[in-house]
């Protein structure tokens, strides 16, 4: 269904997670270090990339980076430590989600068809939206703030479209968990918090000083008409 | 044991023992000096008192012979104008005869022995102790006279300014022994202060203090310092390879687990292609893998506690907000929350990843072992917000209420058997996070039947900041 990049050093786990994934019907392509990961992906896009966050070489973190300079393609980094750090750092890289070893295929085929679903079905919705100064074009999947084009990654765009289909009105975090990620990510808050900032750091003048996309304390999040 | 052997050995402490022993030192020090100062002075006043005696006497015996040499003035008549003082008397010895100055006092009150000695030709001193008061006897010949003379005085004064020097000393021996007691209990003190900074140290350690060190202060008690604070790293070092291990297993383990887990995920994908045996066995290894996956996370858990980290990122947390979401997420049929609506908000501080992870815990602990939970409750007792939940099990007996939040336990009575696909964690790492928060959690009985776990977590004023803030 969908073509698959998996980095992953150790043989057996990838293997095994190409087997799954294949016998769920996708397309995988296969890398054994970073650097063969990225060229890999140069050459060919993938329509999801599962990247380990240790690798010998350049690590996940460093793959997620260089991946997201080239392309807004959902990016999932597989942590063997579910230390916050690790997670949070690969969230900040670029990621648009996390898995920590182990995990059950289950867990792993839903986090990757939230991923696709996320990046098509925005088309069903109503084609133009804009708050304020904030212009979305849905159907395009462009984004224009002033007059000031901005690239967004397909879960930063869908973040954005939540807040922009209720204009001035508080989208909690969980409620975004549920329709942006929509499997259970329960109470991970970092998820959506990591994504507003970079998000922020996108379409606010001043991210330190939020004018459009504002907190609501102990609430959630709005967008500013 | 070793513990009742050292109460039993040391029934005086350290101090006590070194303000005794100055003491002991004190008094035998000051009592000897007391004794012989005044023995020295007694043989000395004494000596001096009977050489003033001799002296006197021949002075007297003198006098004597001037008068009687100056006219026909009898002895008989000289006699009582003789000056002795007030207290003394004078007997003389003249052919057979005795005369004295008193009717008081006759020549038995002398001593033989004092009278032969001067009759024989030598002056004699004696001292009396025969009537109500001390005397002191003086006898000298005179034999131009051809008298014996001798005096008779008291030694009241005399035993008067022995009794004096006596008190003195004895006050003194006091003062002194005293002093004793004091510099030794000073001493003690001081002696024992490094000793009390180890025991406030060690105390401080042993609460968790994990940084804190003696101080070397004393150059003597350098080897006991540093000795000391070696002790404690090399436990340290060995507590935290101990977590370190756990952690580094736990972290091993993740990779096979992942490949396992994929594949026995392939597998069941071809579970209705197996033979009825493959099938029970494959659903018998994912059983057993979901289990050992969730005994390594659980691990991981219980060791990153062990290692002491402290909750990450305390913030404020609604619980009632989490435990209507902990509850939601459950996957049983949703179980009823009560709350007081109208109070205010269930607002405590901490990691919500932990407290999430408690709450999961505790529904999962009422699903494996309490038939399910049956209602969730929040509340406010004092200072905590307690969360409560019930399960529709048999409780737990008295006897296990402790121990079920030990890790690895398992429950022995009234049904909460072991097994059940547990972690026999889940407890413990809840107990672990309330009590890392500053709370408890404990179990009672359900009103209605049933085991009802409760945590108590401080609360907060709520701040400014705000629950949830996480800044731009």
């Amino acid at each position: 269904m969908a073509r698959v990049l998996l980095i992953e050093d150790d043989d057996k786990i990838r293997t095994a997670l190409s087997l799954l994934l294949r016998a769920e019907g996708h397309q995988m392509a296969e890398a054994a270090t970073g650097e063969d990961g990225i060229a890999a992906f140069s050459i060919r896009p993938a329509d999801v990339v599962l990247v380990d966050l240790m690798l010998p070489g350049i690590d996940g973190f460093e793959v997620t980076r260089r991946i997201r300079r080239i392309s807004d393609v959902p990016v999932i980094v597989v942590s063997a430590r579910d230390n916050t750090h690790d997670v949070v750092a690969g969230l900040e890289a670029g990621a648009d989600d996390y898995l920590t070893k182990p995990f059950v295929g289950k867990e792993l085929s839903a986090r990757i068809r939230a991923l696709l679903r996320r990046a098509t079905r925005e088309r069903n919705e109503s084609p133009r939206l804009r708050v304020g100064d904030v212009e979305i074009d849905v159907g395009a999947g462009a984004v224009v703030v002033g007059d000031r084009p901005v690239d967004l990654t397909k879960t930063e765009f869908r973040i954005l479209c939540e807040l922009a289909v209720t204009p001035g009105w508080v989208v909690s975090r969980q409620q975004l968990l549920d329709r942006v990620w929509d499997y259970e990510h329960f109470g991970d808050t970092r998820l959506v918090d990591i994504h507003i900032r970079r998000l922020r750091a996108k379409v606010e003048e001043d991210p330190a000083h939020p004018a459009r996309l504002v907190t609501v304390r102990g609430l959630g999040y709005k967008l500013v008409p | 044991m070793s513990r009742r052997h050292a109460g039993r050995r040391s029934g005086w402490g350290l101090r006590s023992r070194v303000t005794a022993g100055f003491t002991a030192g004190a008094v035998l020090v000051s009592v000897t000096l007391a004794v012989a100062t005044d023995r020295v002075a007694f043989h000395f006043l004494v000596q001096e008192r009977q050489n003033t005696a001799v002296q006197q006497a021949y002075l007297d015996a003198h006098l004597l012979q001037a008068d009687l040499a100056g006219g026909s003035a009898s002895l008989a008549r000289v006699l009582p104008s003789l000056k002795t003082g007030p207290t003394g008397h004078v007997l003389i010895y003249q052919g057979g005869r005795w005369f004295s100055s008193s009717v008081a006092s006759t020549h038995h009150d002398l001593p033989a022995s004092l009278v032969g000695v001067v009759l024989s030709g030598a002056p004699a001193t004696q001292r009396l102790s025969t009537g109500a008061e001390p005397q002191i006897a003086v006898g000298v010949p005179v034999p131009s006279l051809g008298i014996d003379y001798f005096e008779v005085d008291s030694l009241a004064e005399l035993q008067g300014t022995l009794r004096t020097i006596g008190t003195i000393l004895l006050i003194l021996a006091a003062a002194i022994a005293g002093a004793g007691a004091l510099i030794g209990w000073w001493a003690g003190r001081r002696l024992l202060a490094p000793l009390r900074d180890v025991a406030t140290v060690a105390a401080a350690i042993g609460s968790g203090a994990s940084t804190r060190r003696l101080a070397s202060t004393d150059a003597d008690l350098g080897p006991l310092v540093s000795s000391f604070n070696a002790m404690v790293d090399s436990l340290q070092a060995r507590i935290a390879s101990d977590a370190r291990f756990a952690t580094d297993v736990s972290h091993e383990l993740r990779s096979p687990l992942t490949t396992v887990q994929a594949s026995v995920d392939v597998l069941a994908g071809f579970r209705s292609a197996l033979p009825g045996d493959g099938a029970t066995a494959l659903d018998l290894v994912t059983e057993e893998l979901a289990r050992f996956s969730k005994m390594v996370q659980d691990l991981l858990e219980i060791s990153r506690s062990d290692a002491g980290a402290a909750p990450q990122e305390l913030v404020p947390v609604d619980m009632a907000q989490m435990v209507t979401a902990a509850a939601a997420a459950h996957r049983r049929p949703p179980v009823p929350v009560s709350a007081d609506p109208g109070g205010a908000p269930y607002v405590v501080r901490g990691d919500p990843r932990r407290l999430q992870r408690v709450l999961a815990n505790l529904l999962d602990n009422a699903e494996r072992h309490g038939g399910g939970a049956v209602a969730i409750g929040i509340d406010r007792r004092g200072p905590d917000v307690v969360v409560l939940v019930d399960d529709a099990g048999a409780g737990v007996d008295l006897a296990d209420r402790q121990r079920i939040f030990a890790r690895f336990s398992r429950g022995s009575s009234r049904g909460r058997g072991g097994g059940g696909g547990g972690t026999g964690l889940g407890l413990a790492i809840a107990h672990e996070h309330v009590t890392a928060h500053g709370g408890r959690v404990w179990v009672e009985d359900a009103p209605g039947g049933g085991a009802r776990f409760l945590v108590a977590l401080p609360t907060v004023e709520e701040t400014g900041t705000g629950a949830g803030e996480v800044g731009p």
